[in-house]
């Protein structure tokens, strides 16, 4: 018995000595059906550690000063905070429904949509306390901030209107129709672009009017929106045709279609160039090359959505 | 590997080639998260009916307790479940009880006090699943025997659970034989009793996938004991045949209890002397136990609408 308990706090111990490189060259998935996040290897490409949490996680997001790393858990009401080294809990925030976050581009306020109650919640990102609550009808899902982070732009999901919101008044400055189920949401080039997932496309908006312009066709299911880290492709994942399309960042013109099965969500860029997405219905972590097309999954958790990688990377020498 | 993988694939599966082009088609893709809580929930149903079809009909055939001529008001029973186990049944209380759990825990979140969780209570119970999962268990099933007695206490909710009282050729797939608002207002005690102790309805899907199965054995045709430690356990065909039992039905029966049987002898309700007895009610109206699916439900109703005006029930 004393030699058992011997061992495991020896265990322990190294445990706690290693934990400082534990997070480097690791992926955290957020496995939003099965109440746990999964910890991936990148090199050997194997899911080392799967962290239980309480309810439904969506998404995660790593704070501006790298320090912290939030989860948020929907159904559990609850922003968990992770340190971003071990990704060992460090306390619980209670927060109604936070499905979504986002902090503005100076860092000062989070914003956490809240899809199931309707609500977009702006929170003091210092004392996390809640500076002005927005109720938005219906399913308000994803964001993007304009550069200068006066105004934060949201999907809502359920009434194909994408809301602007002025974060200096604290005030709605308008809902415009956009198209059919609008969800991912993004600023590129003085326009805001949002994948239409119930249509073939994204939808390119000027945000002063809110106004369509034109729908850039990319497949059906236009789900979510990502920027390559060197600004030039824009990738479009599409929930419908299980594609990831890659478009010129500056015209919004078709590069190359690539095949990704079980409904491609959220993606993650690695150092290497490769290309780390969620498959929300495969319950997997695929790889993808965006220079050869070949896709390579890893069994995650069920129904896999936010994910980031290495979050420490840049912070650690 | 994780046993829920082939389930989950199979669910995975049909969404992304069913069930997400049809939304896609119908213009009701917001509802894409509702449509993947559907899958799942008909994945596991169908193997809930498959695995409760492989285990019990041997059973019933190897040592039934009574053979009938033919079994045609059996076929009424395997409605009830498929509608019950794999169609809107759970996609509706799925998402009802989705939104009433956000709605309130996110009200109580917003007014500053935690909803409740039994892993809040007990953290150590995070990613201990089974046992997560049998204290939930333990905690619904006594609300469980509180909702049925109560049932046969108040004659107008009898008149609605007779139907299911009254089924003479008891099998395993009798026990999802329920009238609609008896499952509504089932729903309801559920809901109350889970929102107070936060359960997850989605995370234990092959406990519950277990739990099922147990409950559709306890109503299997087949001479089955458990042995007399085993039926202080956990509820055998023989107990549970005890209630269904033609001297059991209506307002005074006995054995309530639906998984353990802790809480009938706790409250002095159980009977372990009741041998393989012939089920039904004998003051239920033959409708209610040879009618069609929508025959049954316009007689429970009837039946509870008379006893309401404060006319009895007609036998």
């Amino acid at each position: 018995m004393c030699r058992c308990f011997g061992i495991l706090l020896l265990g322990s111990l190294l445990g706690l000595l290693a934990h400082p490189a534990f997070a480097r060259g690791t992926v955290l998935v957020v496995n939003s059906g099965a109440a746990s996040l999964s910890v991936v290897d990148m090199t050997t490409r194997k899911e080392i550690r799967r962290i239980p949490v309480l309810r439904e996680p969506h998404h995660v997001m790593l704070t501006p000063d790298r320090r912290d790393l939030l989860v948020g858990d929907t159904v559990g009401n609850e922003l968990l905070d992770l340190d971003p080294d071990t990704y060992a809990l460090r306390r619980r925030i209670p927060v109604a429904d936070p499905y979504q976050l986002g902090f503005s581009p100076d860092g000062k306020l989070l914003v956490i949509n809240g899809l199931a109650r309707a609500q977009v919640d702006i929170l003091d990102a210092a004392s996390m306390k809640l500076v002005k609550r927005f109720p938005l009808k219906t399913m308000p899902s994803h964001m993007a901030f304009s550069p200068d982070g006066t105004r934060v732009f949201i999907t809502l999901q359920g009434t194909n209107r994408l809301a602007a919101l002025d974060l200096r008044e604290m005030k709605v400055l308008y809902e415009v129709t956009v198209g059919k189920v609008p969800a991912g949401v993004l600023w590129l080039n003085g326009r805001v672009l949002v994948a239409l997932m119930g249509d073939n496309g994204v939808a390119v908006v000027d945000p002063a009017t809110g106004r369509v312009e034109r729908i850039v066709q990319t497949g059906d299911g236009a789900h979510q929106l990502f920027l390559s880290p060197d600004k030039r492709i824009l990738y479009v994942n599409n929930r419908v045709a299980s594609t990831t399309v890659a478009l010129n960042a500056s015209d919004l013109t078709t590069l190359r279609v690539y095949p990704v099965p079980g409904g491609p969500d959220d993606i993650d860029f690695a150092p290497d160039g490769k290309l780390w997405i969620t498959q929300r219905f495969a319950h997997g972590l695929a790889t993808l090359d965006p220079a050869t097309g070949a896709v390579d999954s890893i069994p995650v958790g069920r129904s896999p959505h936010g994910l980031i990688i290495n979050p420490t990377a840049e912070a650690t020498p | 590997m994780d046993p829920t993988v082939p389930f989950d694939t199979a669910a995975g599966w049909l969404q992304e080639h069913a069930v997400l082009p049809a939304l896609y088609w119908l213009g009701l893709m917001q509802w894409e998260d509702v449509g993947y809580g559907w899958a799942l929930f008909a994945v596991y149903g169908v193997a809930q009916v498959a695995l409760m079809y492989a285990v019990c009909l041997p059973l019933e055939r190897w040592r039934p307790v009574e053979r009938w001529p033919d079994q045609k008001a059996v076929t009424v029973d395997i409605i009830y479940t498929l509608i019950s186990r794999i169609g809107l049944l759970p996609l509706f209380t799925f998402v009802l009880f989705y939104q009433l759990q956000v709605w309130l825990n996110g009200m109580l979140t917003d007014n500053g006090y935690v909803p409740p969780t039994l892993e809040r209570l007990f953290p150590a119970l995070l990613g201990q699943q089974a046992l997560t999962f049998f204290l939930y268990v333990v905690i619904l099933d006594f609300a469980d025997y509180w909702r049925h007695r109560l049932s046969h206490r108040f004659a107008w909710w009898y008149d609605l659970h007779a139907l299911h009282h009254a089924q003479r050729q008891m099998t395993f797939w009798s026990d999802d034989r329920n009238h609609l608002l008896d499952d509504i207002i089932g729903f309801v005690w559920f809901t109350a009793v889970a929102l107070l102790i936060g359960i997850p309805p989605l995370q234990f899907p092959l406990l519950v996938l277990l739990l099922r199965l147990l409950e559709s054995l306890s109503h299997a045709n087949t001479r089955l004991r458990f042995g007399w430690l085993g039926e202080r356990l956990l509820i055998s065909p023989r107990f549970h045949r005890a209630h269904h039992g033609i001297l059991a039905a209506g307002q005074r029966s006995c054995n309530y209890g639906a998984l353990l049987p802790w809480w009938d002898m706790l409250f002095r309700t159980a009977d372990f002397s009741r041998d393989y007895v012939p089920t039904g009610d004998p003051e239920a109206e033959e409708a209610l136990a040879t009618g069609s699916y929508a025959v049954q439900q316009a007689a429970g109703v009837r039946r509870m609408v008379r006893t309401l005006a404060g006319r009895e029930a007609v036998g």
